[in-house]
């Protein structure tokens, strides 16, 4: 690009006033600055809600979660599903309000409601313009205590679940994801990560009355609110008038089987005409409260956690066999599962899995480096405050820290805990997490062109993608 | 820095008189020029110590030549490729090892580049976007390189997923007629392989030049230190011959197309509908926004309430004035309103097509009464200052908004444009350009035969 750079030159006479700098070397500037967090207030009613605030004034806006513990994995043995599909319902019709008025209620106050659940959790998260902020308590609290599910909403939910279904495990991804799950979990209730077209067929109006008594109290819930807030004592008075009444309850019993040890073995998904292979190696991980929770974190993103990280650089940028490798590290109250996952192209299955299977096993092999090291951790810290700009991203922050009960300056402090991770913790935590011949595999793509590929990795148990 | 080489044109965060009621938020704009032509916005706001540096420059998928289809996308892979001072692999690896993120799209009508970072890490940004500017690194290494990781971006996105494929490659051709709009915008594997050294070189030379570009930054800057900056890394890029905007119109009158596609990975049926809509930034273009939002807004929309809920016959929608891209910024003009409905397979697709020009037809006879309205205006509004809590979200609306109208305050003014539609000028749009007679559609029909899910299914307890 020569002619370039001789104009370039010449342009540059013009613009007397411009610093001359060196190209050559990148700026020098200071270190990541620190964020402090809004101040964040707690405190709890009598029948054991919990309640946290933050202000935020920046937009005139409100947003609200309210988490139970009372996720997936509490879904009843025969019911995969139940949870989340309750979730979805409990804005499809109240006591005193039918589905499209909630729905219109809402779009009048600039707001939105909507249930979801994770493995752990059952979450409504909400938001509505900050004027309204009364009404979208009025209706939270209504749909939390009064949903009655209707026979005719629960039937069409019913009925469109199937259909997303079907169209989600037409996803090579979603049933990577649904096997890995099954095969990492065994018996535990993580294990399913969706319905089945039969547990759907068993929901019925008392299922999700039953589980919506049991678990959505207000001892087992938490709620966060942030945004341009109305005077402490009015939205205290606010929340005790929509929460005051909700009596709490026991708490249900749960004894779940523990996950299987975590031992090799590889299964081949059949999906005929795939284009490429899904790739994912999985294993246990721990949960939040462990000790070797930040190694591992820093030690999945160097592993794969960007794009700069050593599975990118080495399968996509070196290699070219894939547009996409990754880590994925899924923690939840009980235990997590580490996963790395690549797709690639069918005539490269071997070598990308010698490849995969070749870059997890370097990070136990041998400390990781000083500079890759630095950069993962500014990453992580910069990243983290990047996350929080959005109110809705301090709020599912904050769900996390309550659902899984971690101490209240864990957000405070995660930085300094990520800056804090040595070389030696990291190579201790894959010695356990990142080890190839202790993982479950799962590789879903057209098993007439990919399964010989695989074979030479191990004895490979072939199923069907559809059900 | 000598202001002499700075021609300012405005500081239109100083204007006075903007109540902007429209978003109860406005948004300080900074907008000058260097002397190459880059267009410099700045925005400055304090509350997190967050910045965004965002790169967009005019041109697009659809300045493609025939026989290089996907190569705008591909030219973008290359600007992640090195440049003479950061070479391959630098670039991801100083944003990350600063603390923040990066990444990079191709659009029909523009391509973008962003970083979002710690506000106190922008020259390490400024540095890097000038010298991929400067001096691209291009080789026949990273183009094979890269060229391997957009056909496998094409595998992973496209043609091992249901739809997508129908999406991308298919319903172009029926919504345009026009080359440069209806050609596939990810591209053939065989025009991919053809690209050459010296179409990238030239592509390079003649889009990616300052006069072609805009510069957004948006966050916690002090706006002098910020100029200073932009002078220092961006003031003698070499301006080039403006290049020209491909010839993007299309016929007056336009044969309607309707055909069905066998998607072999699909298992839930679904359909797409689309209808040319209006010139940009025209009184017809904000009034099919709010048909939009009456159509497709939220839980208490049209769509959901009549064909979700009411009829029972579509399980999921989605639809814009730009669709399958995200917003109306994707189409400078002309833009398709279209839409996407999977439905239960008890419905034909004619059936659901049906229903969804009831829907039509509801507002083109009555048009809208004005509870809905302002319920419509109302989520609008609020949707719009929940996308505004992001740094790199206004960065990328004032770039946009300069690239495609030049004028980056509309960020502050253009709402007022939505919340003004009568239900008049909806009934008038509705008339004008949603009619069965303008409509073009795209049946995709699962290729193997779907599982009767509608069936109760057997009970395994």
């Amino acid at each position: 690009m020569k002619t370039l750079e001789i104009t370039a030159l010449l342009l540059a006479q013009c613009v007397l006033g411009a610093q001359t700098i060196d190209r050559t070397k990148p700026p020098q500037t200071p270190a990541i600055p620190s964020y402090k967090l809004p101040p964040i207030t707690e405190s709890k009613l009598p029948n054991g809600l919990s309640v946290v605030m933050a202000e935020d004034t920046r937009f005139p806006l409100v947003t609200v979660r309210l988490a139970f513990q009372a996720g997936s994995k509490s879904d009843p043995a025969n019911l995969p599903g139940l949870s989340d599909s309750l979730a979805t319902l409990l804005t499809q019709g109240t006591k005193t309000r039918t589905s499209r008025q909630i729905a219109e209620e809402l779009a009048s106050i600039g707001g939105t409601l909507a249930g979801h659940s994770t493995a752990d959790a059952l979450i409504l998260s909400g938001s509505s313009l900050a004027e309204n902020t009364s009404k979208l308590f009025n209706l939270l609290s209504d749909v939390v205590l009064n949903a009655n599910f209707p026979q005719d909403e629960v039937a069409l939910q019913k009925q469109n679940r199937k259909q997303v279904l079907l169209a989600e495990r037409s996803e090579s991804a979603f049933l990577a994801r649904e096997k890995m799950s099954e095969l990492v979990f065994g018996s535990h209730p993580y294990a399913h990560i969706a319905p089945t077209l039969e547990s759907l067929d068993r929901m019925d109006q008392k299922a999700f009355v039953n589980f919506r008594d049991a678990y959505l109290t207000p001892n087992r819930a938490y709620l966060i609110v942030i945004g341009k807030l109305p005077p402490r004592a009015e939205l205290t008075k606010l929340i005790q008038d929509q929460f005051g009444s909700w009596t709490q309850k026991p708490t249900p019993a749960y004894s779940p089987a523990k996950p299987p040890e975590s031992k090799r073995q590889m299964v081949l998904v059949d999906r005929p005409g795939s284009a490429q292979a899904d790739i994912r190696v999985g294993m246990l991980s721990p949960t939040y409260k462990s000790p070797e929770l930040f190694p591992l974190i820093v030690g999945s993103a160097i592993l794969g956690g960007s794009a700069d990280s050593r599975l990118f650089n080495d399968i996509r940028e070196k290699r070219g066999y894939a547009y996409d490798a990754h880590t994925e590290f899924d923690r939840r109250q009980e235990t997590g599962v580490f996963t790395s996952v690549t797709q690639v192209r069918n005539d490269v299955v071997e070598p990308a899995m010698q490849a995969l299977f070749d870059d997890i096993s370097e990070m136990s092999k041998e400390p990781v480096k000083a500079d890759e090291l630095t950069d993962t951790k500014n990453y992580l810290s910069g990243v983290f405050l990047i996350r929080l700009e959005p109110q809705s991203g301090l709020a599912d922050q904050l769900v996390t820290v309550k659902i899984m009960g971690l101490p209240n300056n864990y957000l405070e402090t995660y930085t300094t805990r990520i800056r804090s991770v040595e070389p030696d913790q990291i190579e201790a935590a894959a010695k356990k997490y990142m080890v190839p011949e202790k993982s479950s595999i799962v590789v879903v793509g057209d098993a007439s062109k990919i399964q010989k590929a695989l074979d030479k990795f191990g004895p490979v148990k072939v199923t069907k993608a559809n059900p | 820095m000598k202001a002499s080489c700075v021609s300012l044109l405005a500081v239109l965060g100083l204007l006075a008189g903007h109540t902007a009621r429209a978003a109860d938020v406005k948004i300080p704009i900074e907008k000058y020029k260097l002397r190459n032509g880059l267009r410099v916005i700045l925005s400055r706001d304090s509350a997190v110590p967050v910045a965004a540096v965002y790169m967009i420059f005019d041109v697009g998928a659809r300045a493609e030549e025939q026989g290089r289809t996907g190569f705008a996308h591909l030219f973008e892979h290359m600007m992640f490729e090195g440049s003479a001072n950061a070479p391959k692999g630098i670039h991801s690896k100083y944003i990350k090892s600063n603390g923040g993120f990066d990444n990079g799209s191709t659009h029909p009508d523009y391509t973008d580049y962003f970083e979002t970072l710690p506000a106190n890490k922008l020259a390490v940004a400024l540095w890097l976007e000038s010298d991929r500017m400067r001096s691209l690194a291009i080789n026949a290494e990273n183009l094979t390189n890269q060229k391997e990781a957009v056909k496998q971006e094409r595998r992973l996105s496209f043609d091992n997923r249901p739809y997508a494929t129908a999406i991308v490659d298919k319903w172009p051709s029926l919504a345009f007629e026009n080359w440069q709009s209806s050609h596939s915008l990810i591209g053939s594997f065989e025009d991919l392989n053809s690209a050459s050294l010296e179409d990238v070189a030239k592509f390079f030379k003649t889009y990616y030049a300052p006069n072609n570009a805009a510069l957004v930054i948006v966050g916690d800057i002090q706006i002098a230190d910020a100029k200073k900056l932009v002078e220092t890394y961006f003031a003698d890029l070499p301006a080039q011959q403006q290049p020209k905007h491909p010839d993007l119109t299309e016929p007056e009158k336009r044969q309607v197309k309707s055909e069905v596609y066998k998607d072999a990975l699909a298992q839930v049926p679904g359909v797409i509908v689309g209808y040319p809509g209006p010139k940009r930034r025209t009184p017809d273009y904000y009034a099919m926004g709010m048909i939009d939002v009456l159509l497709t807004g939220g839980e208490s929309s049209r769509l959901q309430l009549d064909l979700v809920k009411g009829k029972q016959s579509v399980v999921q929608y989605e639809g814009n004035l730009g669709w399958p891209f995200e917003d109306v910024s994707d189409y400078r003009d002309p833009g398709i309103y279209g839409l996407f409905l999977l439905y239960k397979p008890n419905f034909k697709a004619e059936q659901i097509v049906a229903q969804v020009q009831e829907e039509i037809a509801r507002i083109q006879k009555e048009g809208v009464d004005l509870k809905e309205l302002e319920r419509a205006r109302t989520f609008l509004r609020s949707q719009r200052i929940g996308s505004l809590q992001s740094a790199l979200t206004r960065a990328q609306l004032l770039g946009k908004y300069e690239i495609l109208d030049g004028d980056p305050e509309m960020i502050n003014t253009e709402m007022d444009n939505y919340l003004a539609v009568t239900p008049a000028q909806i009934q008038a749009a509705a008339n004008k350009y949603m009619s069965a007679s303008k409509r073009d559609m795209l049946e995709i029909q699962p290729a193997p035969p779907a599982p009767a899910a509608s069936q109760p299914a057997k009970d395994t307890k």
